[in-house]
């Protein structure tokens, strides 16, 4: 037997308020929500919704050039930033390739980000842009990287009462986002990366971050790909190669339904060695 | 709120109070008061028959929360077809292209049509895919849905070659 209860949450202090109780379930686009409820996973809860907090359904340029996205963003909105396509073509990407046009229009960044899916495309481009999270509960705000926000499958660092405002990064024009699913729409990746690069005069890879969605419990940073990258020259072969070695020691695939753990292996190398070229492209010339 | 309580809403240009549950989707809710078009398939995001309109946008109604709806506005294919012309279009399009075979994806995939048109969308193959690519059709194998789209859109004038 299906046992809800409902509160609509109009503001943030009664939003904050209803999920300081113990069986609340807050619910944002409810793309995710309403699946988990029809399958059962989840019963007995109050279902908070905070549709209404429309200050949090917005992308801004701060004054101090960082973007700021509001958690009940939705995707199609990210798919029709001009700003992000500029600013944050990782993002955007991902945005693009994201479910199908219908599910955007529900779909959330915060929702996509709280849910925890090893497959959450917004994940990897927002890892590769060192993103932080805006976090906030009845007890004050916080601030949290969102490398240590995820912390296992469906598991986060948020407490209990505790909800995502907003995601916030420094814009990176140099960065990508690829995605390999078994059909082009509406698929569940196989395996995502997202990089992002900054190069200097002489074409020398000053920073490069580079995250994965779909190898791991969780999506990740790729710390050693990374490292075989930072300060060599950009898209030297050689270093190309080292980079796809040394992801394999970041990356920990399974086999699931959509793929085996040595197809993902194979791919993130591929991946990785597409998403740094396409992030540098532009630079590259 | 607990157990069976209203909601204010207005559906297909009329106003309406009707009762929900906590945790009622959008689509069983539609269909327990009538709206039989609004399409149950596979009541997991998936399919993309139950599509509706919510505040202008094209939603797949089993993903959403029917008492989030309250306070806002619901077109369904039938309900546009009476009175929105470019849904008229639409329909009339998928009857003369033959893109209607079994007639269960075709109310979202309308939806869908229509939100992509309203959006700006063009006379263009492949974006017209991706546009309807949220909706499953087992019937048609989508050809004769895409040149429906492709008609309305090039009568339209949105460009396209
Ligand atoms: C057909 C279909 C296709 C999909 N395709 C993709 C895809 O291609 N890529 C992808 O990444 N995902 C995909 N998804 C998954 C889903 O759409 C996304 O994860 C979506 O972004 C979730 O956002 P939402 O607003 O719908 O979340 P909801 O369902 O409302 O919530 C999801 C979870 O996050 C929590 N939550 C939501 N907002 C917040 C917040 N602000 N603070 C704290 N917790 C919060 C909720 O409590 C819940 O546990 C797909 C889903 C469906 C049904």
């Amino acid at each position: 037997m299906k046992n809800f209860n409902y509160i609509n949450a109009p503001d943030l202090p009664s939003a904050l308020e209803a999920l300081a109780k113990p069986d609340a379930y807050l619910v944002a686009g409810g793309t995710n929500a309403l699946v988990d409820i029809r399958a059962g996973k989840i019963n007995d809860r109050t279902l908070v919704n905070i549709q209404g907090l429309t200050e949090f359904d917005r992308i801004t340029l701060q004054e101090n050039g960082r973007i700021q996205i509001g958690a009940l963003t939705a995707i199609s909105k990210l798919a029709a930033s001009d700003l992000l396509a500029e600013k944050a073509p990782a993002l955007y990407q991902a945005a693009c390739n994201f479910a199908d046009p219908l599910t955007r229009n529900s779909a959330t960044i915060g929702g996509n980000l709280a849910n925890a899916s090893p497959a959450a495309d917004t994940a990897p481009p927002l890892l590769a842009l060192d993103a932080e999270l805006l976090l906030a509960s009845r007890f004050g705000e916080r601030r949290l990287p969102l490398q240590e926000f995820f912390l296992g499958v469906g598991k986060t660092a948020l407490v209990p009462g505790e909800m995502v405002l907003a995601v916030e990064f420094m814009p990176n024009s140099f960065s990508s986002f690829l995605k390999l699913g078994l059909r082009q729409a509406m698929a569940i990746s196989i395996v995502t990366a997202a990089a992002a690069l900054s190069l200097d005069k002489e074409g020398i890879v000053r920073e490069f971050h580079l995250a994965f969605g779909s190898v791991g419990p969780t999506p990740l940073r790729a710390y050693n790909g990374e490292k075989a990258v930072t300060g060599t020259e950009f898209a030297d072969p050689e270093v190309i190669k080292q980079l796809q070695e040394a992801v394999q020691l970041d990356i920990n695939p399974i086999d699931d339904l959509r793929a085996g753990a040595g197809y993902r292996r194979e791919m993130a190398g591929v991946l990785a060695k597409r998403a740094i070229l396409s992030a540098g492209r532009e630079v590259g010339q | 709120m607990s157990g069976t309580f209203e909601i204010n809403l207005r559906i297909n240009g009329q106003e309406a109070v009707l009762p929900t549950t906590a945790e009622k989707s959008l689509l069983r809710f539609l269909r327990e008061h009538n709206y039989w078009d609004v399409k149950c398939g596979c009541e997991e995001g998936d399919c993309g028959s139950c599509a509706v309109l919510l505040d202008g946008r094209a939603v797949k109604s089993c993903i959403t929360l029917a008492a989030a709806c309250n306070g806002r506005e619901i077109w369904t294919n039938r309900g546009l077809g009476r009175t929105d012309e470019l849904t008229k279009k639409l329909q009339a399009a998928f009857v003369e292209s033959g893109a209607i075979q079994c007639g269960f994806c075709t109310c979202g995939m309308i939806i869908a049509a229509k939100h992509y048109l309203e959006q700006g969308g063009k006379a263009d193959r492949s974006q017209i895919k991706e546009a309807i690519s949220g909706n499953l059709c087992r019937c048609t194998g989508y050809v004769k849905i895409v040149d429906a789209v492709y008609g309305v859109a090039l009568e339209m004038g949105t460009g396209g070659i």
